[in-house]
């Protein structure tokens, strides 16, 4: 039988330390993957066009580019977030908590999401966004938190997924992402576990919460995560 | 969304030390437009190119090897007033500098850059920056530029205003300003209905540690400290909060502020807290941490661009403290060739040499080392730190009154500024005098404020060439002192306009002006006595600026 996994166990710090390595290669690839997608653009079109003269169903090279950056970064997204339980639970995690424009922090995200799997729709909700303007949080981290949560969504839906920005009734700001998939299984829901058979192992659940409440006012306010199942599974992120 | 700006026809400048990193990004800046772009390979060639040229943006790389860091390098032409605000600084970092970047307090950059990042997302990021710098431009303007133009804080005030009025997503930012400028002009109140009213909409740094100044800029030193103390919790990693409540403790208990330093420090390196981190425990007189705070400044700045006297005397002071007198000689020594030569290196190298010798019990050598100081003193015009460094040496050496008589004229040139006064004190303190020094620097304060006040009465008496006679004096004599010059310059323009037009006096008023202006441009008064002139010289008159 398997061993349950646990995102919270403690790392060796010489695992860390390679963890470290590698999501930087990780992200080094993505970066010199871009760079070669943007230059050889033309090319790389002109050739696919040629090619479907003999074999029209050639698939434009564009997307093999795109297939790869997203893995890499999806992984590179993921050792991140496991050295940032790290630092937590050495007591060096720093949250960098400055004011962000809401429409900016939108834009890099999507931006850094890239698009939907194919079937999917992907609805963005942007109307509190720009009543709100900017709003202080450490954007890196809760922007790595947020990425994660939507490619579980992408995962998960049926057919829809939509992302959310409103003002909870308690004040701060909430970002929500819900999907129409099969929704949270009833332990994490209750909050028993953060994985729960399936693929997936729960690390993103663990992050997101950690991020969420190391974000705090001087009133003692602090940032929290809730699950929900409407219709799909829904996850809010609300920085305080 | 607004139209963006448009790297096309920018000035940039690129400051990378890896031959193939500036290579890299000088192909990605091209890639997103910016045709126009210098590099330079480390913080002198930067320097070297901001001397020459103004650029719309600067991109660098935190880490530019040995010597000093990115950070460094924007403390460095930040305080030297060579990078004008309306410039934009994009810092690009790694994973682990990003936490020092993001830190930043007082010398932070516009935006920050995790690597590695595509050229797309760099164009994005400095088209924002430039987006609000073009939106902030009309503040910028008034804040002025530097040591030379202090700028007129009311109409940088009133562009903030204007800003806010109208909304739009650097309302805040233009807010933050405000509140900045307030503050600065002494307006605490003003600068705290600014901070709640942000407050009330939203919980963010700047404006949590910005109550707190107004706080303690109101003279409420213990709900500032409780604040500071609350936003320390809540954002634990803001080194504004960190450096504020330092220097609220130093006041009146120099151990608790020490130990608030060493915990910024934990944050973020830097090489001005590690220098106040030395001088408090100097103070505190834990030589061991004040001699480990100075070598790390001494040593980490290869460069030189960054190291002042004060860590080669701090350091001095901490080995002499601890019975290293060899050690303590040769920071003396290093201080000589650290520095290019001036009477304040002469004069604060003998100074620094005489306490070594009279803690070694050499009197010969201390008597000597002294006469050298006192010497240079005399012959030039020391500026505060150095001469209040002499006045040390002086009550070391068994010369008290020469330094009294030092300290009184550092105490009546600068009676305004709260960081000599410190500084004047803690000499004393060494000396065993606290007490005394208490009383010598309150009864210095009392008597400038009693200058001015009968000048003023002359004045107002109609004895106005009485007031010009006496103010002129002083302010000839304390060319640091703002309101002594507004005040002089005041007393001039009022004998103006009551006798008739002068140009011998309108000149001096004016220079009156401009000597206040450079030691305080943001003083109370600046704005009232300037209005004053313009309405008073004639055609043809020497003008203000701005």
């Amino acid at each position: 039988m398997d061993t349950p996994i646990d995102p919270l166990a403690p790392l060796d710090p010489l695992v860390a330390a390679v963890i470290h390595d590698a999501k930087n290669a990780l992200l080094a690839l993505d970066t010199q993957l871009a760079d070669i997608e943007r230059r050889t653009a033309r090319f790389l079109d002109d050739e696919c066009r040629t090619a479907r003269s003999v074999d029209p169903e050639c698939r434009p090279a564009r997307a093999d580019f795109s297939a790869a950056r997203a893995t890499a970064t999806r992984i590179a997204g993921q050792l991140t977030e496991l050295l940032t339980c790290f630092r937590a639970q050495q007591g060096r995690l720093r949250l960098a908590i400055d004011d962000h424009d809401l429409s900016d922090f939108i834009d890099d995200l999507l931006a850094e999401l890239g698009p939907p799997p194919a079937g999917i729709a992907f609805a963005v909700d942007r109307a509190a966004v720009d009543r709100l303007g900017a709003w202080a949080f450490d954007a890196y981290l809760v922007k790595l938190a947020l990425l994660d949560t939507l490619r579980n969504a992408f995962r998960h839906a049926r057919t829809g997924v939509r992302l959310g920005v409103d003002t909870p009734p308690e004040g701060g700001v909430r970002f929500s992402v819900a999907d129409d998939g099969p929704g949270f299984p009833e332990a994490v829901l209750i909050g028993a576990v953060v994985q729960s058979g399936g693929e997936g192992t729960g690390l993103g659940l663990v992050f997101a919460r950690l991020i969420a409440e190391r974000h705090a006012t001087p009133a003692g306010r602090h940032g929290r995560v809730e699950l929900a199942n409407h219709g799909g599974a829904t996850l809010r992120l609300t920085l305080p | 969304m607004a139209a963006r700006v448009d790297l096309h026809g920018k000035q940039g400048l690129l400051v990378d030390d890896m031959p193939e990193m500036r290579s890299a990004m000088r192909i990605q800046l091209s890639d997103v437009g910016l045709e126009h772009c210098d590099t330079a390979r480390n913080v002198k060639e930067a320097f070297e190119h901001l001397a020459q040229k103004r650029y719309d943006l600067i991109v660098c790389d935190y880490n530019l090897g040995q010597g000093a860091d990115g950070q460094q390098f924007l403390e460095l032409v930040r305080r030297k007033h060579v990078l004008p605000l309306s410039t934009a600084f994009l810092m690009v970092t790694g994973e682990t500098g990003y936490e020092q970047v993001a830190t930043a307090a007082e010398y932070a950059p516009d935006d920050y850059l995790l690597k590695p990042f595509t050229a797309e997302l760099l164009g994005t990021r400095l088209t924002r920056i430039l987006d609000k710098k073009a939106a902030l431009a009309p503040v910028y303007r008034w804040m002025g530029t530097g040591a030379l133009d202090k700028g007129e804080p009311d109409k940088a005030l009133a562009a903030c205003e204007a800003i806010i009025a109208a909304g739009g997503r650097y309302a805040l930012d233009a807010q933050r300003l405000k509140g900045e400028l307030l503050l600065s002009l002494g307006r605490a109140a003003e600068a705290q209905a600014v901070y709640e009213g942000v407050l009330a909409q939203r919980a963010t740094p700047w404006a949590v540690v910005g109550l707190a100044r107004a706080e303690l800029a109101t003279g409420h030193d213990g709900e500032a400290r409780e604040m500071f103390e609350q936003a320390l919790v809540a954002y634990p990693n803001y080194l504004a909060a960190y450096d504020s409540l330092a220097h609220l403790l130093a006041r009146t208990d120099k151990v608790a502020a020490q130990e608030v330093v060493e915990q910024a420090l934990k944050v973020a390196p830097s090489t001005q807290r590690t220098r106040e981190l030395g001088s408090l425990a100097i103070d505190n007189r834990d030589f061991e941490r004040a001699e480990s705070a100075f070598k790390r400044v001494v040593e980490k700045d290869r460069t030189g661009f960054f190291k002042s006297h004060d860590d080669y005397a701090g350091l001095a002071k901490s080995y002499v403290e601890q019975g290293k007198t060899v050690e303590a000689l040769g920071a003396v020594r290093d201080m000589g060739s650290a520095f290019a030569r001036s009477p304040e290196l002469a004069a604060r190298q003998a100074a620094v040499e005489c306490q070594i010798h009279v803690r070694a019990g050499n009197p010969e050598a201390a008597k000597a080392a002294l006469d050298k100081a006192l010497k240079v003193q005399q012959s030039a015009r020391l500026d505060a730190t150095t001469a209040l460094e002499v006045a040390q040496a002086c009550f070391a050496g068994g010369r008290a009154d020469d330094a009294k008589s030092i300290i009184q004229t550092v105490a009546e040139d600068h009676h305004e500024n709260d960081a000599v006064l410190a500084r004047a004190q803690s000499v004393f303190a060494a000396a065993g005098l606290e007490d005394e020094g208490t009383v010598f620097l309150e009864a210095t304060r009392k008597r400038m404020i009693k200058l001015n006040n009968d000048a003023v009465a002359l004045a107002k008496s109609g004895q106005l060439d009485e007031a010009v006679a006496m103010l002129s004096e002083a302010a000839d004599r304390l060319t640091n002192n703002a309101q002594i010059a507004l005040n002089a310059a005041l007393a001039l323009l009022m004998h103006v306009h009551r006798n008739g037009v002068d140009a011998a006096r309108i000149a001096q008023a004016h220079a009156y002006i401009l000597q206040a202006q450079g030691v305080n441009a943001a003083h109370p008064k600046l704005a009232e006595v300037s209005q004053f002139y313009r309405r008073i010289a004639p055609a043809g008159s020497p003008a203000l600026p701005g």
